[in-house]
């Protein structure tokens, strides 16, 4: 168990759900939920967050334009970012990555994914910053 | 008439010959042209009593759609909090199984046991014998725990669990689908769009209804239409290269 918090964003709340108990079960209970990018830029203003997992496809702001912005700024620029999206092409994938996305993952996931997706991000980013 | 006079009456006959030649020639055009149009006329009526059904009907389809997309949702919800308390339910139960308290008769007896055991050590001030009992005890209420029938049951409800946590990941198909229904929703509109301006600038028809709704956001087809498993590796294979610095 680990007291990580860890930012869910994606307008369906279905998945917002899904995402939560899947991460309860592998080890990560601490989470919060926001409905799109734009909220999720609040919402990571008024919480310690340590780990982002976004959606693309969300209505005021999508998953690309909120990593953007994140990157963007000194506060959280070298938050972990992970994306889970229905958007499986090639095209899509290199365009999340030079957003700046840590790691992708196309719906659907299962729950051993979600957890080595994360320990992967997590060993890499403790590794740029030794 | 001066010959100034009769220049001019051969200029204007020059020029209504040249007119004559040139509607020779265009005569029989206007004839093509006007039967082409007689010919063409019934397909234009029917093409006009077909945009005219598509026009009711294509707002109704993107409606219809937009119900599927709803009651999923609403579906998907039911079987989240029916899950979630499934979930709870076991894991009370996993947690009195694991105390020995599912059999109240021998969970009370045994924590008596436990309790006896616990003050005969402490009481003989660690004797040797009454220490070895305690360990035997320790043994025996492991092996309990191990072989009983309350071990099989405390795998057969985490079995359990765990098939609750698969209804609830396969439940991401109501998302997929969601969005595929909003990139077909997006045709819907595109298509409707096309037929509303032919209606608007050609059959000037009074039965335009209103456009669907506009999908909250722009949602495509996927370009690829490849295997869940090939993505996957398309996925992995670029992530490897961006960590190598080639993306
Ligand atoms: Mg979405």
């Amino acid at each position: 168990m680990t007291s990580m918090k860890i930012l869910i964003v994606d307008d369906s709340i279905t998945i917002r759900r899904i995402i939560t108990n899947a991460l309860k079960t592998v080890g990560f209970p601490d989470t919060m939920e926001a409905s799109n990018g734009k909220d999720a830029l609040e919402k990571l203003t008024n919480a310690n967050v340590d780990f982002i997992i976004t959606d693309w496809n969300m209505p005021e702001m999508n998953g690309l334009d909120f990593i953007k912005q994140v990157r963007a700024n000194p506060i959280y620029s070298a938050l972990p970012i992970l994306m889970i999206t229905t958007r499986g092409t090639e095209h899509d994938v290199i365009e999340a990555l030079q957003a700046k996305v840590n790691s992708y993952i196309v719906k659907p996931f299962t729950p051993q994914e979600l957890k080595e997706k994360i320990e992967g991000i997590l060993k890499t980013v403790q590794i740029n910053t030794v | 008439m001066n010959q100034q006079e009769l220049d001019g009456i051969l200029q204007k006959a020059a020029e209504l010959k040249v007119f004559c030649e040139y509607g020779e020639r265009t005569v029989p055009v206007l004839d093509e042209i006007a039967s082409f149009v007689r010919e063409i006329s019934p397909a234009i009526e029917d093409l006009r009593a077909v945009v005219e059904v598509s026009m009711v009907n294509i707002p109704k389809a993107a409606d219809q759609l937009g119900r599927v997309t709803q009651a999923t949702e609403q579906a998907s919800t039911d079987i989240l909090n029916t899950l979630d308390r499934m979930v709870a339910t076991l894991d009370e139960v996993i947690t009195s199984v694991a105390s020995g308290m599912i059999s109240s008769d021998l969970g009370a007896a045994t924590k008596k046991m436990a309790a006896i055991v616990k003050s005969l050590v402490d009481k003989s001030g660690w004797d040797e014998d009454i220490v070895k009992l305690a360990e035997a005890w320790d043994i025996h209420l492991q092996s309990m725990r191990m072989s009983g029938p309350t071990s099989n049951l405390e795998r057969l409800l985490k079995d359990l669990q765990s098939d609750c946590t698969e209804i609830m990941m396969a439940l991401q198909v109501q998302d997929i689908t969601q969005q595929h229904i909003g990139a077909v929703m997006g045709t819907i509109q595109a298509v409707a769009e096309g037929l509303q301006q032919l209606t608007t600038g050609f059959f000037s028809t009074s039965s335009a209804e209103a456009l669907p709704p506009t999908p909250s956001m722009p949602v495509q087809f996927e370009q690829e239409n490849v295997g869940e498993a090939e993505r996957k590796k398309m996925v992995e294979a670029l992530l490897s290269k961006a960590r190598a610095g080639q993306i």
